[in-house]
């Protein structure tokens, strides 16, 4: 793990050894002709870029000779000195000088002594003759090797690593037709060469995942203003605890879920905690505690935001869902309370008593479920009255590769990301019921409604699916339960075909307008694999449940 | 909400660790420009509260950016960055509308201090 003082270090020697390139080209051009005035400016901004950051670092004796030479390079400038002479060899020792300095940071070792050159640089600044040394011994070759250094590290824009990504995508997708190809042609050596690939290739997307990680404190580090801000705002008191800066994710998601996190921490400032009075009163500490944390879970990374406030009142949202037509009252009575706090994330849903200038602009939570929804993420909800709440992000570490179910519907593959899934069932009709047309399991205290994916995917028309009966359950049904904003569906599917990484490519246009499929991937048989999008796959059967 | 902040300066070393300092504070930092011509479009572009301004640069002498930022983004406040040596640039700056100026090597602390004044400087302007 890279620590800030590493990551100063690191940027602070790259960019010397740069400067120390550059002015070691300068002082060539400078010695071509003495009163080039770029290379001179040059020469004057290096230097005093060199001497602010080597102070900033506490180097100071390297900061010095900078300092001197920089004012040295500044009387040249204004032609109170001439680039000639004695001059010029105490400059070129100077650069030098920087150089071993520079490279003996690097090392890790103590700076060389400079109090000769710095004696020289003076006089020089105050106009007299310097001291110099007699003629030395010129440089063997192996010492004039040693400078040729270049720095270890290399910024990069995003928009490359996107494109790095891209490629090794494709290469995953022939690596896994090879390896079927050897497999079926059942040649050895093929089949050697074809597994030296697969681990290679699995290395080198790994390897290239790696390098989009940051640390999730870049996001994280942005909040305590924020906090302060609205708490401000709201005449509230909040104390906010971060943890798990350190956690890896991929630069891209954190981009894409950063407003999200905006939003539910400003959420909970305005209307999770409570004010001062109504906190004492509740017999409550009067500082409200919010905290943000990340922290991995498996493959997943999860980002918490937790606060002590007054909590989900789940009776006032059932009410508000009825007020504004989301939802029967006959039906809102027989959800339980997570079906109840979905409807928070349905776009303008606000519980704003009064609006804020803060938040709940009539921007309601749906715009945390969209950013989720469009990485295959998950939101958690837990909350208990007067107690205080808990919104959980579930994200994937990387957007390259997801993991995902393969399942087989007349003879088609298609794949389901995990992140969706809940479970496998294989039911006996004994286990399904029939209510309102709609087939139903129980299943952990839970009542999911069962549709044959089949259905959804292929029942022409916007018109309501057809009414299930007992007759249409023949034989035990494998079931696939699948998971979106705490609603559970249970896709009914011929048979399962296994678990797989798998590289999900945008389906082109004009197809990319079907939202019912989030792409394609290709399997290593060659074959087409549609991508299942099951917030899509939800929304339409809750749309066409008879 | 947060103020915006630009920072310029030709080192990526000096700019990462304002912007971390900023950032750490809760201060949204909108761009970084490493030369001259770069500020002054970043200026145009992210219209930021307050732009720290190195006063030497690559293509430009900060007092050269100092006068055509004070034209194309006057509400911008200008806190001058310098190293020890160039008082005298720095004494043109405040003559030329710069607010303050940061001494390199700076505190975090004396960063914050002088930013946070010379952002109170704005809204004290702008409510009078």
């Amino acid at each position: 793990m890279k620590t800030r003082d590493q990551e100063y270090r690191e940027l602070f020697m790259a960019e010397a050894l740069e400067y120390y390139d550059s002015m070691s080209r300068h002082l060539s051009e400078l010695e071509r002709n003495p009163d080039a005035v770029p290379a001179l400016n040059e020469l004057f901004r290096l230097m005093h870029n060199l001497k602010a950051n080597a102070r900033a670092m506490g180097f100071n004796d390297l900061g010095e000779v900078a300092h001197h030479l920089e004012t040295l390079f500044g009387l040249i400038r204004d032609q109170q000195r001439t680039f000639s002479g004695p001059l010029t060899k105490v400059v070129f020792a100077g650069v030098d000088a920087l150089g071993n300095m520079i490279r003996a940071v690097g090392a890790g070792q103590p700076l060389p002594d400079a109090t000769a050159l710095l004696d020289n640089l003076d006089r020089l600044v105050r106009g007299e003759e310097p001291v110099l040394e007699a003629e030395e011994a010129p440089e063997s070759e192996e010492e004039a090797n040693k400078k040729m250094e270049l720095s270890d590290l290399v910024y990069i824009q995003v928009k490359k690593l996107d494109n790095l990504l891209n490629l090794v995508g494709e290469l995953v997708i022939d690596r896994d037709r090879i390896m079927t190809l050897a497999q079926e042609l059942d040649n050895p050596a093929l089949l050697a060469t074809a597994q030296h690939l697969f681990r290679i290739s699995d290395d080198l997307q790994y390897s290239v995942m790696d390098a989009r990680l940051v640390g999730v404190g870049v996001l994280l580090n942005k909040f305590p203003r924020v906090v302060r801000d609205v708490a401000s705002a709201e005449h509230k008191e909040v104390e906010l605890t971060l943890s798990g800066q350190d956690v890896q994710i991929d630069r891209n998601i954190l981009q894409i879920i950063t407003d999200a996190l905006l939003h539910l921490v400003r959420n909970a400032v305005s209307h999770g905690l409570e004010t001062t009075e109504q906190r004492l009163k509740a017999g409550k500490p009067a500082v409200g505690q919010l905290t943000l944390s990340a922290l991995t879970e498996r493959d997943d990374v999860l980002i918490q935001v937790r606060d002590d406030g007054r909590g989900i009142d789940t009776e006032a949202v059932r009410r508000k869902a009825i007020d504004r037509g989301l939802v029967s009252a006959s039906t809102a009575a027989t959800l339980n309370e997570k079906a109840v706090w979905a409807f928070l994330f349905e776009p303008g849903f606000s519980m704003a008593q009064q609006v804020t200038d803060i938040s709940g602009r009539g921007v309601g939570l749906d715009v945390v479920k969209l950013a989720l929804d469009s990485l295959g993420g998950q939101l958690r909800v837990e909350s208990e009255l007067g107690v205080g709440t808990t919104f959980t992000l579930v994200l994937p570490t990387s957007i390259a590769v997801k993991g995902a179910l393969l399942v087989e519907v007349e003879e088609r593959p298609y794949a389901v990301p995990l992140l969706h899934t809940d479970t496998v069932l294989s039911l006996h009709p004994g286990q399904i019921s029939v209510v309102g047309g709609v087939l139903v399991t129980y299943f952990q205290e839970q009542t999911v409604p069962l549709v044959p994916l089949r259905l959804l995917l292929y029942d022409e028309g916007d018109g309501p699916l057809p009414l299930a009966t007992r007759d249409d359950i023949s034989g035990p049904q494998q079931v696939l339960v699948v998971n979106y904003n705490n609603r559970r569906l249970g896709l009914v599917v011929d048979r399962f075909i296994r678990q797989q990484n798998i590289v999900i490519k945008p389906l082109s246009k004009p197809l990319d307008t079907i939202d019912l499929f989030g792409g394609v991937t290709l399997l290593g048989s060659g074959q087409v694999c549609l991508v299942l999008d099951v917030p899509a796959l939800t929304r339409l059967f809750l749309n066409k449940r008879p | 909400m947060n103020k915006r902040i630009l920072i310029v300066d030709d080192s990526f070393y000096m700019r990462t660790m304002l912007k971390n300092m900023l950032t750490d504070a809760g201060y949204e930092v909108v761009g970084e420009a490493a030369n001259g011509a770069q500020a002054l479009e970043m200026a145009a572009s992210t219209t930021p509260d307050l732009i720290t301004l190195d006063v030497i640069l690559p293509d430009n002498t900060g007092l050269d950016v100092l006068k055509n930022l004070r034209q194309i983004q006057p509400a911008a406040k200008v806190v001058m960055c310098s190293a020890v040596g160039q008082e005298v640039i720095v004494n043109e700056a405040i003559e030329n509308g710069a607010l303050a100026y940061i001494v390199k090597p700076f505190s975090e602390e004396k960063v914050l201090e002088i930013v946070g004044s010379a952002l109170q400087n704005n809204d004290s302007e702008q409510s009078a």
